[in-house]
């Protein structure tokens, strides 16, 4: 974040479970972010079809309708996406999962459950100006 | 007039039965409707507990209030369920704020209070959130419920023991995870996770020596989730010392072959001729994993094993040898004196084929 800019970094936050979003949205805004949020994978495709670039995306990967890894593809199908940086965020541990993720255009990955401070750092980490 | 009486009396009986009908139609309407307020009540209550709650929580997470809402006690389960939930999704520092919470909002008192709820699902919340808050004051009542016959309550109880305190949890638990045939071994290494890879191993393992071969087969096999090498100790002195079943046998092997440390390959070795077709499988599968040049010729040795399963696992093996190149393979395809041995070579050699003619995938540009 540039703070001599009054620019809001925006993140697409894409997570299904209710209390996980309410909790990552209060970090996000705290973290002066602005926050645009998708509830299912389905959602999430028409969001990166409609909406100005955001600047980093937060998926998860369990997802209703259609998976992380399969909203991931579809961002990087886009060539208007291609630079934005997404970071995967999901229970699911497993290293197979985590390189597909990585190989499939993630630029990270973070495990839940996730250390808050841990989380802003990282995406703070995108967006900083030599990134 | 006799008959004007019989049918007087008919009418009677009809319209009796008739209102009847009509009282229990009407009573079970109102039952259902009755079941339905309270379902829609209990539904609001919950909302707005959640609504109340929710951003209160996540607040928490960075500090907690001065002043917080009054909690009122039918409220209470529902705001447990709600401060579970965001204990759980978390790590780190973040964990304390939230038990400051609980504390303020007595929740550590309600917690003991539900221990002794008639519901199941109710003292499964309270030991989760007791393990959570590290309650010291529940810990024999803890080590109780660690005997249950119930595997749920038993299994929820051990995660809140070594919640609370794992170096005393653990030889309460050793013996109990040897014994319990109902517990998961997915689920046992997934408790450990919390206080360490290496305390975990080395726990399993020491269960699984003592446990009984089935138990222990399946403990030894799940050790390689851990990540750790601290199990291996216990196993090798129980393969030195002991006389383990052919069922540990073949899970020690198999966790070696997982671990792949070179002071175990001996062990594998010695175990390729075993006479029980399983311990020569997982002796083979693991000498693919970890075996050195020197082990190729036992590898060829097994494709003429008389077991099918042998065979064709020592036939993945030797696909499996770092040095393994799809030429080598052909040449040593042709040079063995079966067919059957040979059959198990192709599908080995077809993969490594296609391994070799496929292009690497290529990272991201961004990356």
């Amino acid at each position: 974040m540039d703070p001599t800019t009054n620019h809001k970094p925006t993140v697409l936050m894409v997570e299904d479970e209710e209390d996980t979003a309410s909790l990552l949205k209060f970090l996000l805004e705290r973290a002066s972010y602005e926050v645009v949020h998708a509830k299912d994978g389905r959602q999430a495709q028409e969001l990166v079809d409609t909406i100005p670039l955001p600047d980093i995306v937060l998926l998860d990967v369990m997802l209703p309708f259609l998976s992380g890894l399969q909203v991931l593809a579809y961002i990087r199908g886009n060539a208007a996406w291609e630079k934005v940086p997404i970071v995967m965020l999901t229970a699911d541990g497993s290293e197979h999962d985590i390189k597909r993720a990585l190989e499939s255009g993630a630029n990270d990955y973070m495990l839940k459950p996730f250390n808050p401070r841990e989380l802003t750092s990282r995406l703070n980490r995108f967006l900083a100006p030599a990134a | 007039m006799l008959a004007l009486n019989h049918s007087d009396l008919t009418l009677r009986l009809g319209s009796i039965a008739v209102l009847c009908i009509y009282s229990a139609v009407i009573l079970l309407l109102s039952g259902i409707l009755l079941l339905r307020f309270i379902r829609l009540a209990k539904e609001r209550r919950r909302r707005k507990v959640t609504e109340i709650w929710r951003p209160l929580l996540a607040q928490c997470v960075v500090e907690v209030p001065e002043t917080l809402p009054a909690l009122k006690p039918r409220d209470h389960l529902i705001f447990l369920y709600l401060w579970n939930h965001y204990y759980e999704s978390i790590r780190g520092d973040a964990r304390t704020q939230l038990n400051e919470l609980a504390r303020r909002t007595k929740t550590d008192q309600f917690a003991k209070q539900l221990l002794r709820a008639r519901h199941l699902r109710r003292r499964l919340l309270a030991i989760v959130t007791l393990g959570h808050l590290q309650e010291r004051s529940i810990w024999n009542e803890l080590a109780t419920m660690l005997q249950a016959d119930n595997a749920f309550l038993s299994l929820v109880s051990a995660k809140a023991l070594l919640s609370i305190e794992a170096q005393t949890a653990i030889p309460l638990l050793i013996p109990v995870i040897s014994r319990r045939k109902d517990w998961s071994p997915i689920k046992v290494v997934a408790m450990f996770g919390t206080v360490g890879a290496d305390i975990a191993a080395d726990t399993i393992a020491k269960a699984a020596c003592q446990a009984s071969p089935e138990i222990g087969a399946r403990l030894i096999r799940h050790l390689a989730a851990t990540q750790s090498q601290q199990g291996l100790p216990p196993l090798r002195a129980l393969m030195r010392e002991g006389t383990p079943s052919d069922d540990i046998l073949a899970a020690c092997l198999f966790l070696f072959g997982e671990c792949s440390d070179p002071r175990d390959v001996a062990t594998v070795r010695a175990h390729i001729s075993h006479p029980t077709w399983y311990v020569r499988l997982q002796a083979a599968s693991a000498l693919g994993k970890m075996g050195v040049e020197e082990d190729e010729p036992l590898l060829i040795t097994l494709l003429d094993d008389e077991h099918w399963w042998v065979r064709y696992r020592a036939a993945e093996a030797l696909s499996n040898l770092p040095w393994m190149t799809a030429e080598r393979m052909t040449h040593l395809c042709g040079a063995l004196s079966t067919i059957e041995s040979q059959e198990h070579m192709l599908p080995f050699m077809a993969q490594s084929n296609v391994r070799k003619t496929r292009p690497l995938p290529t990272a991201p540009p961004h990356l």
